[in-house]
């Protein structure tokens, strides 16, 4: 088995990395893959909490590098899905507790036992962005539609595309909210692509769910009513290679075009 | 005639809404056009000070031909398609004549033997700098005034 390895990062900070990674490697998950997410935030670790793995973690990533136990004894099972495990921070080191090639080579052993290596990337663009980087060959930077988010995005790109390793990009754009597109307050989904010239890979809304989910440490895919757990279940099916057409938010301002919606989604299905 | 008044009326905030949305930019387009601009000026590795010099520079290279207003100069990136551009625009006063230009190229040729000396330092101090900075550079030192010139060299590779 060689897994692919993808980094998930945004340059700015707050735009929801860790969401996106805890609910990409759990709908991955669900679609019957083995996924390890990699959390290289060291000193400030969030992915344990949004997974509500917080209480289980023994040993983390830098016992691994610093040899106080196993990669496979590191590996934190999921508690819903065996197919998901997490290697976690420590939260009481700093960035430069792993080193690039550290975490290559991690990656590289990994490769061997899982479908999916996610890497969850700290903020900013110094040593723990490289570091994150090192062992991926595919990327999805996440930004929202917010103009520092896209500018500093803009970065990650430029930072990426000067990295051979990197074999491809994608965009995930979350948070986004129709309401405020409609009414021209925001910069709509094909303004944040046409500006960046980059390939999308998901639309996330803004769902006040995400918050209860995280205070559950329970990620919103496995929530089959939300749309944002819906965006985010149709991006692990891109990553899969399936071509499935993006949600069209717009459409999802009154009750009865929900209602339509739900049934010509219905009859989409059977076809 | 209440009929009347009330058609008035709701063509009166019908007119009032059209208003709003023709004359004020919205945000969503605010923000669009804010960004291709800070994003132009983040991709080229511009800095400020270096945009600052590449204008000074062309004024003085400008100025050889046509009388203009200096302060009024605009220098900005602006997006065409995909193609960045560097829009420059240049309030002239008035062409200068013949015997004006002729006058400033020969004083520009009388200084370039001395000129040369500050290209070599020129370029050994700004090889970080793209190929097409340093053709500017090279031009604009011709008819620079030398000293001054170094002076800034030195700056900026500090900065570096």
């Amino acid at each position: 088995m060689t897994g692919r390895v993808i980094v998930i990062t945004s340059g700015k900070g707050g735009v929801g990395k860790t969401t996106t990674n805890a609910n990409i490697g759990t709908a991955l998950a669900r679609a019957g893959n083995k996924v390890v997410m990699i959390d290289t935030d060291l000193g400030l670790r969030n992915l344990d909490l949004l997974l509500g793995l917080e209480n289980r973690i023994v040993y983390t990533i830098v016992d691994v590098v610093e040899e106080r136990c196993k990669l496979k004894q590191a590996l934190v099972k999921d508690k819903k899905n065996p197919n998901l495990c997490l290697l976690a921070a420590a939260q009481t080191r700093d960035k430069s507790a792993v080193t690039e090639e550290q975490l290559k080579d991690i990656c590289e052993k990994l490769k061997k036992d899982f479908d999916f290596i996610l890497v969850d990337c700290p903020a900013g663009i110094e040593q723990g962005f490289q570091n994150a980087v090192a062992g991926a060959t595919e990327a999805i930077v996440v930004t929202t539609p917010e103009m520092s988010a896209v500018r500093d995005a803009d970065r990650i790109i430029g930072l990426l595309e000067a990295k051979e390793e990197i074999k491809s990009y994608k965009l995930l754009l979350n948070r986004v909210r129709p309401n405020l597109i409609k009414s021209n307050d925001m910069m709509s989904v094909e303004d944040v692509v046409e500006i960046l010239s980059a390939d999308l890979i998901g639309i996330i809304p803004e769902d006040t769910g995400i918050i209860t989910s995280t205070n559950k440490g329970e990620p919103i895919v496995n929530d089959e009513k939300s749309l944002a757990g819906l965006a985010y279940r149709n991006v692990a099916q891109r990553i899969m290679g399936e071509e499935v057409p993006f949600l069209n938010l717009e459409e999802e301002t009154s009750v009865l075009a929900k209602v339509k919606k739900f049934f010509s989604n219905l009859i989409g299905k059977e076809k | 005639m209440s009929e009347n008044i009330l058609k008035e009326l709701c063509n009166r905030v019908l007119s009032l809404f059209k208003q709003t949305e023709s004359k004020e930019e919205n945000a969503k387009e605010v923000a669009c056009n804010r960004l291709r601009v800070v994003l132009m000026q983040d991709r080229t590795n511009l800095t400020p000070e270096l945009l600052q010099r590449m204008r000074r520079e062309l004024v003085e290279l400008l100025s050889k031909y046509v009388e203009m207003d200096k302060d009024a100069l605009e220098l900005n990136f602006d997006q065409e398609g995909d193609q960045m551009a560097l829009m420059l625009s240049i309030p002239v006063i008035r062409a200068k004549d013949e015997a004006e230009i002729e006058e400033a190229l020969k004083s520009d040729e009388e200084e370039t033997e001395e000129d040369n000396v500050n290209d070599d330092d020129v370029d050994e101090e700004s090889e970080e700098s793209s190929e097409d900075e340093n053709k500017e550079e090279d031009e604009a030192s011709e008819e620079s005034s030398d000293e001054e010139e170094i002076e800034e060299n030195d700056e900026n590779s500090n900065e570096e």
